[in-house]
């Protein structure tokens, strides 16, 4: 299975949690109300990418954790 | 002590920033006699709240309906029926799940596909009016963008949108609270049965022809199971076509009016283009369309050290969190460079505005466009009136001169 590397950009962030509605086992919102990366693996990559796009601000960015190839955007 | 406390005295609807600073200073959680209820104007507070959403409730037509009499609750059924049906007006779990269904939509990357053709528009736009020295940009320019935009998004065709936009600015009455407007209820409500008349025989065609357009995926739509019934889809129909209206249109010319007011960012923005994105940021956070939003209380909320009892309604006051000292530093001040620029002009939290990746590229397009083509626009006119409202920042018109 693929490792990922997720990246939050916090001066971005609304806290729309569109992301912890799309891939629930990866995100899930901190006490600030921003999102936060539970587990980079807990969702199939499918659902990662899909969190990552609809995010409303492209608060979120994934990379592959082995060779560092950015995934999204 | 506050002299003046009406939202909508003439001083304060031409300048909102002033009266907004004050509160800011002295009663950040203020409590508004005149229009009854709380006044939040500090960026903390503000994110708070839009960060509460279980204890803050977005349920206008739960409220609303309160208002009325029974007589009226009757005569306005068709409003409250799907008004309380647009993702705007509503609390999980129904917006949750109808907000999820529009996103894709809705995200910058499906958006980004639309830049090019959004650049055409504004170039046709601006070619109509070039040889003629002048114009007058909120009805020439600002209202035919963001309709146009939308209304292809969406799948409804060319020789309907005139209708269809001003059937959207009669539903709009009874938001934008104007003083001078006793029958915006029931004009409202006739501007949205305009607009469900016409929704509805659209929706039974992209059933049987599905497009590549909006109004097709929702019919199609099918997310986790469940479809939206044919009534969320009426609903959502209508809340999409309108939602971008007159919000975009006040967008393009606050930030049309502020470029030009702040010479110095207009050369800046006209020797390196590439600064439109920060540009339409830093526009919507200094004189954004939208001055404030509604939440209501569900149970007791401490906010900046008073007690919100449940029941309160209260206004989000995103002109002052923006111009929040304590989070932009020199707040008063244009800069079309700044950055990070964390603005809630879209709101905050689940409801961050769903079309504002939309609006923002037709800012980024508009005012790159405005200064590449007419380097030497400038006001034609020093006097300035915005309609009297307390939700909208509405230029009335805007002439320009080049």
């Amino acid at each position: 299975m693929r490792r990922l590397r997720i990246e939050v950009d916090y001066h971005r962030c609304v806290g729309s949690s569109i992301c912890v509605l799309t891939a629930p086992r990866t995100f899930a919102l901190n006490e600030q109300g921003q999102s936060a990366v539970l587990d980079p693996e807990g969702d199939p990559l499918e659902a990662v990418l899909e969190a990552a796009e609809g995010c409303p601000t492209m608060a979120i960015t994934v990379f592959d954790a082995d060779t560092g190839e950015q995934l999204f955007p | 002590m506050l002299v003046q406390d009406d939202l909508l005295a003439p001083d304060v609807v031409r300048d909102p920033y002033g009266y907004f600073a004050r509160l800011r200073e002295t009663d950040p959680v203020h409590w508004n006699d005149r229009w009854g209820g709380w006044l939040v104007t500090r960026y903390d507070d503000v994110v708070r709240a839009f960060r509460d959403p279980e204890r803050l409730s977005s349920d206008r037509m739960a409220h609303f309906q309160q208002e009325l009499t029974e007589h009226d609750r009757e005569r306005l059924h068709v409003l409250i029926k799907y008004f309380s049906k647009w993702l705007v007006f509503t609390d999980p779990p129904y917006h949750t799940r109808v907000r999820m269904l529009v996103n894709k939509a809705f995200t910058p990357t499906s958006v980004e596909r639309l830049r090019p053709r959004v650049r055409q528009i504004v170039h046709e736009l601006l070619d109509a009016v070039e040889g003629r020295g002048h114009m007058e940009f909120v009805r020439e320019f600002a209202f035919h963008l963001p309709v146009i935009v939308i209304s292809e998004y969406l799948g409804v065709p060319p020789e309907d949108r005139e209708a269809v936009k001003e059937w959207s600015d009669e539903t709009s009455r009874i938001f934008f609270i104007r003083a001078d407007d006793p029958d915006r209820r029931e004009r409202s409500q006739a501007g949205l049965v305009k607009l469900l008349e016409y929704f509805e025989p659209l929706i039974h065609d992209r059933r049987r022809n599905p497009r590549d357009d909006l109004v097709s995926a929702l019919v199609q739509a099918e997310e986790r199971g469940d479809l939206l019934s044919h009534d969320e889809l009426l609903a959502t129909c209508t809340v999409l076509l309108f939602a971008g209206h007159e919000t975009t249109t006040n967008l393009l010319a606050n930030g049309l009016l502020a470029l030009l007011q702040h010479r110095d960012q207009w050369e800046l923005l006209r020797q390196d283009p590439s600064l439109n994105r920060s540009a339409t940021e830093e526009l919507l956070r200094y004189d954004g369309p939208v001055k404030a939003t509604f939440r209501w209380a569900k149970v007791d909320v401490e906010l900046g050290g008073k007690t919100v009892r449940a029941g309160d309604r209260m206004l989000l006051v995103l002109a002052s969190a923006n111009r929040d000292p304590e989070k932009f530093p020199d707040p008063d001040r244009v800069d079309i460079t700044r950055n990070p620029n964390p603005h809630v002009a879209f709101g905050h939290g689940i409801h961050v505005c769903l079309g504002a990746p939309m609006a923002r590229l037709e800012g980024q397009e508009a005012f790159a466009a405005l200064v590449q083509r007419f380097p030497h626009m400038r006001l034609a006119s020093d006097e300035l009136e915005y309609h009297p409202t307390i939700v909208s920042r509405a230029l009335a018109e805007l002439h320009v001169e080049w």
